[in-house]
């Protein structure tokens, strides 16, 4: 078997791994748009869910434009409204921590602040157990539900083991995922508390 | 083509199947297989990834420190399939989705770095590349079969098509089997292969 020096072993790899870095940066630099493009219309897809459109990924560009804007708050924070076909209201951006890593949503509410849709999403929640959250099941007990109380203020929508279903501020949580429920809760009261003003004084 | 290269790709679909022979890449098509879709894009990613690395790392033998093969082969390897990983976000964003880490996971495929060790170290790259094709598409053929049974009889649909609705089924009390998703099931399909495979092969049964 030929021998090979330590100083040719080194000079080797190091040649081997510049030239894998070149392709794979070449590659990625030139594939970005189009993945960024993908992941901002899944973005706009599942903000379309939140309001009860299901279009596939290829019409969701035209459905987005159609129903969709994007507005700031009196103190600067971007929310989203939706006016077609005779509804209109808005709908806000969620996130916040589940049990591994970052779970979002989308809340759609109508002017009396009842809630239209919601939708959510996770990075990492366990399957089957915490990443149920992003399962249509979850998400459609949300409809109908309220996030303002009787007086207008604000009162975010809780999940809860054996939740009272005709209360219009509690959801069922999700057995088995504890934490990412936890996770939902909290993301549901600190964005809505941060949405205070704009729900207060816009919605109603 | 030669006799003995076909048999390169022919051998991996029967005898020296990787999945049911070899009883390699067992991780990835028990993860993958719920769905046809899936299962046909992660078969074609495997073959993709061990013919190419066959091939490079056929081409590069003669300069590999035999006391470093193992890195640099992980090397190549890991760079095919970033790439294929990236072609997919790319092209194909909601099969990556679905695939997640097991796109990534093809790194540590045994059946990529075994052919890498086993042939493409001591082969020419012709040869290497008919044995990178032929051991993927052996792996891919057990990876569609198990995505066509699991869709099929788990959510009555073959490629996201209704066919168990369009066929009138459930009306008259057919209920999708819902042990077929999980992954148990797709161990206990493969069970079956094999047996079936080794009843019909009986040179491969242990003594």
């Amino acid at each position: 078997m030929r021998q090979f020096s330590n100083r040719y072993m080194i000079i080797y790899s190091a040649v081997l791994v510049a030239v894998v870095a070149v392709v794979l940066s070449i590659t990625a630099v030139a594939l970005k748009p189009l993945q960024e493009r993908n992941k901002e219309r899944e973005q706009q897809q599942m903000i379309l869910k939140a309001v009860g459109v299901d279009v596939p990924r290829q019409e969701v560009e035209k459905e987005y434009n159609r129903c969709i804007g994007q507005a700031y708050s009196d103190d600067s924070l971007m929310y989203y409204y939706y006016d077609f076909d005779n509804r209109d209201g808005i709908i806000l951006p969620l996130c916040g921590t589940g049990l591994w890593g970052p779970i979002w949503g989308y809340l759609a509410i109508d002017k009396s602040g009842a809630i239209v849709g919601a939708v959510f999403d996770h990075k990492g929640e366990t399957p089957g157990l915490g990443g149920e959250i992003a399962s249509d099941k979850f998400a459609q007990q949300f409809i109908g539900k309220r996030i303002t109380d009787s007086d207008g203020h604000v009162k975010p929508v809780r999940l809860k083991k054996s939740a009272d279903h005709s209360s219009p501020f509690e959801v069922d949580a999700i057995s088995g995922g504890t934490m990412t429920s936890n996770g939902v809760n909290d993301m549901l009261a600190a964005d809505l508390a941060k949405y205070k003003d704009l729900i207060e004084g816009g919605v109603q | 083509m030669s006799k003995r290269n076909w048999k390169l790709i022919t051998l991996p679909f029967n005898k020296e199947n990787p999945i049911t022979v070899q009883i390699l890449g067992i991780c990835s098509c028990l993860a993958v297989t719920a769905q046809l879709k899936p299962a046909l894009v992660m078969a074609m990613s495997v073959t993709v990834v061990v013919a190419l690395a066959n091939v490079i790392i056929s081409l590069l033998r003669k300069t590999i420190p035999p006391r470093i093969r193992i890195i640099v082969q992980l090397v190549v390897v890991s760079m095919l399939v970033v790439l294929v990983d990236q072609v997919l976000k790319a092209y194909m964003y909601d099969v990556s989705k679905q695939l997640s880490v097991f796109v990534g996971l093809i790194i540590t495929n045994c059946i990529v770095m075994g052919r890498l060790e086993a042939f493409a170290m001591v082969q020419k790259p012709w040869p290497s590349l008919l044995d990178g094709l032929g051991n993927g598409l052996g792996y891919s053929v057990i990876l569609i079969v198990l995505g066509f049974v699991r869709e099929l009889f788990g959510s009555g649909t073959l490629w996201g098509y209704p066919i168990m609705e369009k066929l009138g089924l459930y009306e008259i009390g057919y209920e999708n089997n819902g042990l077929m998703i999980m992954p148990p099931m797709a161990l206990i399909l493969v069970g079956l292969i094999i047996w079936w495979h080794r009843s019909r092969n009986k040179d491969l049964c242990e003594q």
